[in-house]
């Protein structure tokens, strides 16, 4: 079984109570929220500007900013008071200072640092057209490594950085059911080490496999995966 | 506006309010942000989008059988088509439900969501709870939230962690045959397209 080992990466763990579902919920619920979802947009093109530095932001937030009272929205105004500081526009002491509370209550105290990581450990640059406007997507001329119908298995690492490869289907082995257009991926575009697009492939898990001969019956997770975090798994039938 | 603490004397100093609002000054008076452009951009997101653009696509598919083909064969194609733009809609992909198979969305490593289709998403879709569990036991998720599947419908949860983003085709429901598309873009949720509610005539 999994061991989650990042703040964010949620899917499957155990222990969290009914989903706080009400079917005619407003999107805001306050007005705060509304300035903070304006503010973010307006921040964003003076600090994080490469794909999945703005996640990768929330991702390093320690746990009690990630799931603060605020919610959503308030981890959003933790994650912008962290680039803020970070890019050099705001000290975490300059907003503390401001409202007479004690230093040390801005998120940027407690942020865990953007991990450094090896561009070796990445896999290959490839040079692709340079689109036409701003996109995630990639014309690789390389045709994908994989098929529709392969079984395959992403073994995952413990790097520190950003990825999107979640822990729950680590070492566990799915069949590739679709190719997806070719992204840039932000394992290496979050760090700074250029675009490095690969493939994506959707991987189905059947929920045994998953989580064991207890899952509910009939149930299929569908998981879009980058083509450098799996591998075949040759002995798979 | 706000000039230092003085100004919040007597609300507290760190509620969400009062250090959004600090926030929001500190940034006009670096000149890194616009309020005029913050007040557009929050206009636009709560008036322009939402899930009517993501509800007549459905509709529409309901009604028109080749506009349906297409729609599920090449959704960004059709979103041209229909100059329908925006953020979080870089690729996209239609998931039918029909008897006996039924899709559910999630992002569960964030809160990836089909914006330009549905708006903004509701706190619940972005809640741990729900990202936890509805990969785990989507069957008892979905009924908690009042949708009782058959025990013989398989489910299909996608999980949205590259930049595809996902819509929930729903059934149409009985009854409706008389509905033009205006009258049936009306019955269509915005959970209905999440896959955690069916579409009720």
């Amino acid at each position: 079984m999994s061991t989650n080992h990042r703040v964010h990466d949620i899917g499957g763990t155990e222990g969290w109570g009914a989903v706080p579902y009400d079917p005619n919920e407003a999107v805001f619920h306050n007005d705060w929220e509304r300035r903070v979802l304006g503010l973010l947009f307006q921040i964003l093109p003076h600090t994080a500007k490469r794909p999945g530095e703005f996640r990768h932001t929330l991702e390093r937030l320690a746990s009690e900013d990630y799931f603060c009272a605020d919610g959503y929205y308030g981890r959003w105004r933790a994650g912008m008071e962290v680039l803020l500081h970070e890019y050099g526009h705001v000290d975490r002491a300059e907003l503390d200072n401001r409202l007479g509370v004690p230093q040390g209550t801005s998120a940027g105290y407690r942020s865990a640092n953007v991990a450094a990581v090896n561009a070796e450990t990445l896999p290959p640059d490839r040079i692709t057209p340079t689109p036409e406007h701003r996109t995630v997507r990639r014309d690789l001329k390389e045709p994908p490594q994989f098929q529709i119908g392969d079984r395959v298995v992403a073994p995952g690492n413990d790097e520190a950085g950003h990825t999107r490869l979640p822990e729950y289907v680590r070492g566990v082995t799915g069949t590739v059911v679709k190719i997806h257009p070719a992204e840039v991926l932000p394992d290496s575009t979050a760090h700074n080490h250029g675009d490095r697009p690969q493939h994506v492939l959707c991987v189905a898990y059947q929920a045994n496999d998953l989580w064991g001969e207890d899952a509910e019956q009939d149930v299929v997770i569908n998981v879009d995966l980058y083509e450098s975090y799996v591998e075949l798994d040759e002995g798979a039938s | 506006m706000s000039q230092g603490a003085d100004h919040h004397h007597g609300r507290n100093a760190n509620s969400p309010e009062i250090r959004t609002e600090a926030l929001e000054d500190l940034l006009v008076e670096k000149g890194l942000i616009d309020r005029a452009r913050v007040d557009a951009l929050i206009e636009r997101f709560e008036h322009d989008l939402g899930p009517m653009i993501g509800a007549r696509l459905v509709a529409k598919s309901w009604l028109e059988p080749e506009f349906r083909e297409k729609l599920l064969d090449d959704a960004d194609q059709v979103l041209k088509d229909e100059q329908i733009q925006g953020a979080e809609i870089e690729h996209v992909e239609i998931k039918v439900n029909e008897p006996g198979i039924h899709n559910v969305v999630v992002c569960t490593l964030c809160s990836c969501y089909p914006w330009a289709l549905l708006g903004l998403p509701p706190s619940w879709y972005k809640s741990p709870e729900y990202r936890s569990r509805v990969v785990r036991e989507p069957r008892k998720v979905l009924e908690e939230m009042g949708m009782s599947l058959d025990p013989d419908t398989e489910i299909r949860v996608w999980d949205s962690s590259s930049e595809t983003r996902f819509l929930v085709l729903p059934e149409r429901p009985a009854g409706t045959e008389e509905l033009d598309l205006e009258a049936l873009t009306q019955l269509v949720t915005r959970d209905s397209m999440i896959g955690v509610a069916e579409v009720k005539a």
